[in-house]
């Protein structure tokens, strides 16, 4: 990632308790804390407390200009006006920093190690909540040295964001038994309106029990493309995390495929517990897909596919379309089949359309057909379906049955150059 | 029924029952504070002076309520164990300060509360490995049944089981009852180093940063609030304010009305238990033995216990024993790092055994005035409301922190001096 040209100012405990300059480089004393009326997602910071040596002074934030290792006052502290803070305002430091947040069940309680900002088009925005390990390193001045350490260990210090749309602060009128808490809030109902993907890049910054919490709280059919969309070794702590019943809901609304790779990452004995309590028909699927190394086409092959008797007429497989209501990575091709499940040919959704009714699909059918068996190695897959522009390849057995199919998007990260996925993620979420 | 609603006795059956459920934090913390340490300072001040420190009992009964109160109130008004509120008033670096002050004291602590199980069970013929081995085993069996309010009956009863035995032992010695109190009220003071320095250990034997941490946390485990003081105030009063010094001094009188009297010299608890023996019979050495087992017992259940949930909560990690393992791994790696730990100290040969006890007692020493100041600064916040410090609580909370501080840097400086001169 490349750096801005300006100094990045991510935490608050970075930015306080800086020098305060006038224009003419005076110093005139320190950043005592950030205040802004928590309104909006990401609110903005809207004044500065200085520390001066005669006392506090309330600024707006307007009145100063960030720059490296210092806060500049665009006039002189006697010519900036003091402004004062309206009742609801929050005082990033003193009301926030080291207070607990709790969920919206009382129970979990995490403490706020720091507060993550962002300087986005020149407004200072607070975008989370810091409650992880690095963020009480930084607050202590150990974070580099820690991250050195963790380093020479080949790992990384883990961060625990709680993104700041989540977080809702009470009101002190508002407790019952115990003064103010900053409680956490994850409005499933806000967050369901995001699109799965967005579901997850916001997931993947969160601490462990508040992921945990998400998929609790989202439908299952949400719950599972979200899932899907977590990075693979976040997927299976998840899994393993969340009560068995609502695992075995969400896996059985998985695309089998993915199912079966996320099953493959836990350990056997919890794998067992969730097959057994899925349904009947997709445990088989997820089971049949395990018995295929994870690398090889029939491990990331999905079994669901729409195969068309050979007997069957063009209208009669487009009454059988209408009813299953397939997605559509899966009517790609469809595929004609023998009683014994043997691949003869394929046919697309156009030719199925333009033929005469009474036309049997054998007759419209390619039967020239491009086809792997289970134990090709996944690279292999990606290479042929890249070399002819396929949109999906059908994966047969020893004896010519076909067993499922690697669709493009299946294989899409193998034709990527490596980390892309990750990088175009982060941008996107910014 | 046929009482009327707020008649007298009715009124009096809902106290009572209200009283029995918020039990619990006062007498635990009270009976905890009678560990192996306590024991031994206690026996050592019997046998080397007499009735002379009884009337530091009275003094520290008193102290020990007080300071107690303040901090239960931090948590009825709050919620919140002694660790959050330090650090969400005095920063993250004074909160580290302390809780790795407090780790590595309360580490020590453990490693004498193993070494007082062995001891006790070496009077009975058992190895020392058996014994930290069994002791380690019996505390994760305990803390595997959950929370505080479910354990606490058993630590009840380790107390009170306790308090029987050495007061059995306390009239199995034939003791100068008049005597001893009138050495309560009336201070028999001997002019001796020795004599200041033992009065000073009773003192910070009694009270502790982490039985100051115990409370809080206990209190704020139980889900109490504000309307509880009543009954929590009952609760401290009868745990600290009187069964940790009647524990204290039915040690005290049996060793006095024995040792003392005899002119014999002990080093420990062990020791203690087994001089009386020849003095007053074997039932006294056996009981002695059981108060010291037990009490290093209760030790062992309540002080890994206060400690992992000081560091857990200061730092926002799950604690608390109604959660699963995955769900507060640092809670329960801190408890098993307490529990192996200490045992591992005991039974490994080799290990500097009294070195870590003695920067145990060391650290606590220098623990322990910043953790009372931490405790009166926040007992004024104006977010306690009615839990307040008031007029009376508030300057003797001050008049007690100043002089436990003293004593407990007289403590420390005389400990290093000592050391220095071996």
């Amino acid at each position: 990632m490349y750096r801005l040209p300006l100094p990045l100012v991510p935490y608050l405990s970075e930015i306080q308790h800086r020098r305060v300059i006038e224009p003419n480089g005076n110093e005139v004393g320190k950043l005592a804390d950030v205040a802004l009326v928590p309104q909006g997602q990401f609110p903005a910071a809207q004044w500065a407390i200085l520390a001066t040596p005669r006392g506090e002074k309330v600024v707006k934030w307007s009145d100063l200009a960030m720059e490296i290792g210092h806060l500049r006052l665009r006039s002189r502290l006697d010519a900036t006006p003091e402004a004062t803070l309206p009742p609801d305002a929050l005082r990033l430091a003193r009301d926030l920093l080291d207070k607990q947040i709790v969920d919206t069940h009382g129970a979990k309680v995490v403490r706020v190690n720091d507060l993550q900002l962002s300087d986005t088009d020149g407004q200072l925005r607070l975008v989370g909540a810091d409650v992880g390990l690095r963020g009480l390193l930084r607050r202590v001045g150990a974070e580099s040295v820690a991250e050195r350490v963790a380093g020479l260990a080949g790992r990384k210090l883990p961060r625990g964001i709680i993104p700041w749309h989540l977080v809702e602060p009470l009101e002190a009128t508002e407790t019952a038994t115990h003064p103010p808490a900053v409680r956490l809030t994850i409005p499933h109902q806000k967050l369901a309106l995001l699109h799965p993907a967005d579901i997850a890049d916001v997931v993947e910054e969160m601490t462990a029990d508040e992921r945990v919490a998400v998929f609790q709280q989202l439908d299952i059919e949400t719950a599972a493309d979200t899932l899907q969309e977590v990075e693979p070794e976040m997927q299976a702590a998840i899994v393993s995390d969340l009560p068995e019943e609502r695992a075995a809901d969400i896996l059985e609304e998985m695309d089998p495929d993915e199912a079966a790779d996320l099953l493959q990452d836990l350990p056997e004995e919890r794998r067992e517990e969730l097959v057994d309590l899925m349904q009947k028909e997709e445990a088989q699927d997820v089971e049949e897909l395990l018995t295929y190394p994870e690398d090889s086409a029939g491990g990331i092959m999905t079994s669901d596919f729409l195969a068309l008797p050979a007997e069957i007429t063009a209208a009669q497989a487009i009454d059988l379309l209408r009813e299953k209501k397939p997605d559509p990575a899966l009517t790609y091709y469809l595929y004609v089949v023998d009683p014994q499940e043997k691949l003869e040919g394929v046919l697309s959704l156009r030719d199925l359309v333009v033929a005469p009714p009474e036309t049997k699909v054998t007759a419209i059918m390619d039967p020239n057909i491009l086809k792997v068996s289970a134990e090709t190695p996944k690279e292999d897959v990606a290479s042929l379906i890249a070399k002819y522009d396929l949109l999906a390849l059908p994966v047969v057995d020893a004896r010519g049955r076909l067993r499922g199919t690697v669709t493009v998007d299946d294989v899409v990260e193998l034709m990527l150059p490596r980390g892309w996925k990750k990088r175009s993620g982060r941008t996107l979420a910014r | 029924m046929t009482v009327a609603i707020g008649s007298a006795p009715v009124r009096l059956r809902r106290q009572l029952r209200i009283f029995l459920l918020v039990l619990g934090p006062g007498l635990v913390t009270a009976f905890a504070d009678n560990d192996a340490g306590g024991i031994t300072t206690y026996s050592l001040a019997g046998a080397q002076f007499g009735y002379g420190l009884m009337w530091v009992l009275l003094v520290t009964a008193i102290a020990l309520v007080i300071t107690q109160e303040v901090g239960a109130r931090l948590a009825l008004a709050t919620g919140q164990g002694l660790a959050g509120l330090i650090r969400e008033r005095f920063g993250v670096r004074w909160t580290a300060f302390a809780v790795l002050t407090m780790l590595v004291a309360n580490i020590g602590t453990t490693v004498a509360e193993f070494a007082g199980v062995a001891a006790a069970l070496g009077l009975f013929g058992v190895s020392a490995d058996l014994a930290a081995v069994m002791a380690a085993a019996i505390v994760v069996i305990l803390l595997a049944r959950g929370s505080f309010s479910r354990i606490q009956y058993a630590f009840v009863a380790i107390g009170a089981g306790v308090s029987i035995a050495y007061a059995v032992s306390a009239s199995l010695a034939n003791p100068d009852w008049g005597h001893a109190a009138r050495a309560v009220v009336i201070p028999e003071i001997t002019w001796t180093g020795a004599y200041f320095l033992t009065l000073v250990g009773v003192v910070g034997t009694t009270i502790t940063p982490w039985g100051q941490a115990l409370i809080q946390s206990y209190v704020a485990d139980k889900g109490l609030g504000a309307r509880d003081l009543g009954p929590v105030r009952a609760d401290i009063a009868l745990g600290s304010g009187l069964f940790t010094n009647l524990v204290a001094a039915f040690i005290i009188v049996a060793c006095a009305a024995t040792i003392w009297v005899a002119g014999g010299t002990i080093r420990d608890a062990a020791d203690a238990a087994r001089a009386l023996g020849p003095l007053v019979g074997p039932s006294a050495t056996t009981l002695f033995a059981i108060g010291l087992f037990a009490a290093a017992l209760l030790g062992l259940g309540t002080v890994p216990l206060s400690s992992a949930y000081f560091a857990c909560e200061a730092f926002g990690w799950e604690a608390g024993l109604h959660w699963r393992v995955r769900e507060a791994p640092v809670f329960y790696g801190l408890l098993t790092l307490f529990v192996a730990g200490g045992a591992v100290f005991v039974v490994l040969p080799g290990l500097p055994l009294i070195q870590v006890m003695f920067l145990a007692q060391v650290l606590n020493g220098l623990l322990l005035p910043i953790i009372l100041i931490f405790v009166m600064r926040l007992s004024r916040e104006q977010r306690l409301g009615g839990l307040r410090s008031g007029r009376v609580l508030y300057p003797l909370g001050w008049a007690i922190t100043g002089l436990a501080s003293l004593m407990s840097i007289a403590f420390v400086v005389s400990q290093i001096f000592a050391r220095g001169a071996n």
